[in-house]
């Protein structure tokens, strides 16, 4: 493969323990976090992760690279003095790349990057380095990006690409589906928008935080080859199983599946290949990416966590019950609503308040929520209230707090029941198992009706709620409380900085 | 809830009732298995390894998803409300020049019209053409009313009375763009009617001009704040949209820069405009259906048949039948009013006027079609070989009938923009991939 040839500083990958003792540590070490769709221009688990640390870490520079789908909304979260945002990648936008324009032989190389990327992203048995030198060349040369993929050859060797990936034959990895040219170009559109991600300018920085194995990862992997910086890679999801999850619940065709999930899978795979710490926040995330191939000891479990709140109040006893979250596929609302309905039935003073907004993208999924909910015959009983400013102050006013998620990783709003002193309903999945032992109920993902005589029970039994809600409580500041999550953090990200330090100060013949 | 091993025959029924259809593979396997049936990671993807590895699974045929075709309501009513604008406008030369001179007139309308062709396009590519563009455009009130006052003051400091001329006309021209994609286009139709019986009647020309521009140019600030939300799609590139500006420049000169079209004497050349732009309205209309007939000429198609030849025939048909539309219409028009005219005894600018004219709008056509698919520099070109094939004209003194000028420029952006467009219909694929969705 002609990219092969890209320079790089070999050997420059050092690999980061985080309980290595520091030798030298930077003043105020620079973090240059990149998130995908969330921090800082959109609510959720994840923003409200990042500016956890963002706001507590203010011994660190932070530098923020969202990459996002443009809006043109301003931020969600204010960033405080010790952070600022270093530039923003808008995928799908019409902004063009600035930079480098390369040379004859080197543009030569380039033609056959989006065969590259096609082979290596999508292929079974892709290459990481050959994605990595690829994208490598795209940070050289940003205005070539453009011109390579709206070029002849370009398409020509993408569709070489495709064809050999559609023709694997790998038993495991079941049979590709017969795309069409739509679902090639569509595909191809991405791979553009991969290729402009990792042609995106990063700032000079000590440290690499990357808060999702997925399109965070490409601007540092690049960043990381070029200059040795170590990665410090956070999944609070799995992304792949994220990806594999929301592409089975959309109805697209085969096809479009096939790409959505290959390309998820393509890029946690570099992810975890060139990361130095995968710091999942829950166990059963590390058993998945464990699964996934990484290398065990570069796993170093950091649970997510919530600052202690004062001695909880005894529920209400209005029958309330709360559920917390997105209305998205992934939260299985449509499992709560018939929840709402069997619990209605023995209770039928209970009532059901879910706060959250749609997800962007997902209004069909929101339309047919309230078809549900309508087919139901909920009425008043079960109401969406949209989003909310003050997730304690409602989850305070619950009885029960309910979750139906299909996929976790270590729920916010668990925490929040937790330590608000409720019981919580949920299903078992990601690290709810672990966080929920002794202080609620827990049941199969889907299970209505088990999730429904839970919640009736509770209901029913106030006194044992307010006892599974102070275990919760407890268990929270024992466990899952946020110095302690800051703190990890902390030690993790200054270790990783010194690494860097060290790495940096070797003589570069030594470090290759 | 206690995690479970599950048989590879139920694994495989769990699997199969959850998502209606088999694994794509070890993965979709291993997730469905976690999230619906409780197992643990670790043994959800060693049973999806060992269920994938038992199965001889068929490829399945896939049909990508088809971008939605835009609504186009009202069509009808903005069709009628162009028409009657531009028969409205071409009556005011005469007053005008009755009143301000003929010199000034034509010096006006020879500023005029490549500074609202060039503005239009400028406007189309950077907002209007753009989802939530008015929005955008709402944002930007200092923008709009500098640019206004610049239209005006700017070409009247320069050229005096006939700069005023240029400018007034320029910003009701362009403010009644704006106007008609906020759908206010019977309300600018009425106005435009309204001025032109006020000049009719004997009014100081100047004096309604100014106020239908100053009227325009609140009506646009009025339509632009209504339609400010919150958030939006960005505005298109600065870049491109300055190349389309350039581009409707460019065809603006064609349209002046031939001496024997003489625009100050009276209604009769810019009525002569009127079977060409009305006809282009129609190309143009069935031309912009090729963004999605191309992605459903290769639906369903395998991808090793990318450059199969009959993939090219739906976009090469809607491509003629452009070109075919706006040949009819600009004819059986022409022939209207050449036969309208000589019944009422009217002189007309020829039939050459009218073929020039013709060919200047199916030159646009294809220039705004290269230009829509990122292709500027081919779209440059022609219209770069135009303004060169008139200035040849013009300064040989050739001039066996009117409109020459115009028939040879416009041939020329013809000959070198039609190939470039046949050669994008006939490749759909790479056009697709390359040019339609890589902007």
């Amino acid at each position: 493969m002609a990219l092969a040839s890209v320079e790089r500083p070999a050997g420059r990958t050092a690999a980061a323990h985080p309980r290595r003792t520091a030798a030298v540590r930077p003043a105020r070490p620079r973090i240059l976090l990149t998130t995908e769709g969330t921090y800082p221009y959109a609510m959720g688990g994840v923003s409200s992760w990042c500016d956890l640390l963002v706001q507590n870490l203010t011994d660190f520079d932070w530098q923020i690279l969202p990459i996002i789908a443009p809006h043109g909304r301003p931020p969600t979260y204010e960033l405080p003095p010790h952070a600022r945002e270093v530039g923003r990648i808008e995928l799908w936008s019409e902004a063009l790349p600035e930079g480098g324009w390369p040379r004859p032989a080197e543009r030569k190389a380039g033609t056959e990057i989006p065969g590259v990327l096609v082979r290596n992203l999508i292929g079974w048995h892709g290459d990481n380095e050959s994605v990595l030198n690829a994208l490598i060349w795209c940070r050289r040369f940003p205005v070539g990006v453009r011109r390579i993929f709206r070029s002849r050859r370009g398409w020509a060797s993408f569709l070489d690409g495709l064809q050999a990936v559609l023709a694997e034959r790998v038993a495991e990895a079941g049979s590709p589906p017969e795309v069409d040219l739509v679902e090639a170009a569509t595909l191809y559109q991405t791979l553009y928008w991969v290729a402009r991600t990792a042609a995106a300018p990063t700032p000079p920085t000590d440290v690499l935080h990357v808060t999702a194995a997925g399109w965070a990862i490409i601007p540092a992997l690049v960043h990381k080859a070029l200059h040795g910086t170590p990665i410090v890679l956070t999944e609070h999801g799995v992304y792949v199983r994220e990806a594999y999850l929301a592409a089975a619940r959309s109805g697209a065709s085969p096809g479009s599946r096939f790409f959505a999930t290959r390309l998820a899978r393509g890029l946690a795979r570099s992810a975890y290949s060139y990361a130095d710490v995968v710091s999942p926040v829950t166990d059963a995330n590390a058993y998945w990416e464990e699964g996934l191939g990484i290398d065990p000891d570069k796993i170093h479990v950091l649970y997510n966590g919530l600052s202690q709140p004062p001695t909880p109040s005894p529920p209400p006893g209005t029958l309330t019950v709360v559920s917390v979250g997105r209305i998205d596929p992934l939260k299985d609302v449509h499992t709560m609503l018939r929840v709402a309905e069997e619990t209605l039935r023995y209770v039928p003073n209970a009532q059901f308040l879910h706060y959250g907004p749609v997800t962007d993208g997902e209004e069909a999924y929101g339309s047919s929520c309230l078809t549900l909910h309508e087919q139901l015959g909920l009425g008043d009983r079960f109401r969406f209230m949209g989003r909310t400013s003050d997730p304690n102050g409602v989850v305070r006013d619950a009885d029960v707090v309910l979750m139906t998620s299909i996929s976790e990783g270590l729920p916010m709003s668990i925490l929040e029941a937790m330590g608000q002193g409720r019981p919580v309903v949920s299903t078992g999945v990601g690290g709810v198992p672990d966080v929920v032992k002794g202080c609620g109920v827990v049941t199969r993902p889907g299970d209505a009706h088990g999730l429904a005589m839970a919640v009736t029970t509770l209901l029913r039994n106030p006194t044992l709620g307010w006892k599974l809600g102070q275990r919760g409580h407890g268990r929270l500041g024992r466990i899952f409380n946020e110095s302690a999550c800051v703190e990890g953090y902390r030690e993790l990200l200054f270790s990783a900085a010194t690494v860097a330090v060290e790495t940096a100060a070797m003589p570069a013949r030594m470090a290759a | 809830m206690t995690p479970h091993k599950l048989s590879p025959v139920h694994a495989r029924r769990v699997i199969e009732a959850r998502l209606g259809r088999e694994p794509q593979d070890m993965l979709e396997a291993a997730v469905a298995l976690e999230a619906w049936a409780g197992m643990r990671a670790l043994d959800a993807l060693g049973t999806g390894r060992d269920l994938m590895r038992a199965s001889r699974r068929e490829r399945q045929p896939s049909i990508g998803k088809l971008p939605l075709p835009d609504a186009q309501e009202g069509l009808a009513v903005e069709a009628a409300a162009f028409v009657v604008v531009v028969i409205s406008i071409a009556c005011w030369a005469a007053p005008l020049a009755t009143t301000l001179g003929a010199g000034v007139v034509e010096h006006g309308l020879i500023l005029a019209l490549p500074l609202t062709l060039a503005l239009q396009w400028w406007l189309r590519s950077r907002y209007l053409g753009r989802p939530k563009g008015l929005a955008q455009l709402g944002r930007r009130p200092w923008m709009l009313l500098l640019g206004t006052i610049a239209l005006v003051g700017i070409p009247s400091a320069l050229m005096g009375l006939s700069g005023t001329v240029a400018g007034l006309l320029t910003v009701t021209w362009t403010g009644g763009t704006i106007l008609i994609r906020r759908r206010w286009s019977l309300a600018y139709a009425a106005a435009v009617v309204l001025a032109t019986t006020a000049m009719l009647a004997g009014l100081s020309a100047l004096a309604v001009l100014a106020a239908i521009a100053v009227a325009t140019a609140l009506a646009v600030a009025v339509a632009v704040r209504s339609s400010v939300t919150l958030a939006g799609h960005p505005p298109g590139r600065m870049g491109r949209a300055v190349t389309a500006g350039i581009i409707g420049a460019g065809m603006g000169v064609v349209l002046v820069a031939d001496r024997s079209v003489d625009w100050s004497v009276g209604a009769v050349p810019a009525i002569a405009l009127i079977p060409s732009t009305v006809a282009s309205f129609w190309g143009g209309y069935h031309l912009w259906q090729f963004q999605y007939v191309i992605p459903k000429a290769l639906s369903g198609v395998a991808i090793f048949n990318a450059n199969h030849r009959g993939l090219g025939w739906p976009p090469l048909r809607i491509l003629l039948g452009a070109v075919g539309r706006l040949v009819l219409l600009t004819a059986l028009l022409s022939a209207v009013l050449l036969l309208g005219a000589s019944a009422l005894g009217m002189a007309t600018s020829g039939v050459s006027v009218l073929v020039g004219f013709g060919l200047v709008a199916l030159a646009t056509l294809l220039v705004s079609l290269l230009e829509s698919v990122g292709r500027a520099s081919w779209a440059l070109l022609s219209v770069l070989c135009a303004i060169a094939g008139e200035a040849y004209v013009r300064m040989s003194d050739i001039d066996p009938f009117p409109g020459v000028g115009l028939i040879v420029g416009a041939s020329l952006a013809v000959l070198v923009a039609l190939p470039a467009a046949i050669g994008m219909m006939s490749r759909p694929a790479r056009t697709l991939a390359t040019a339609l969705w890589i902007s």
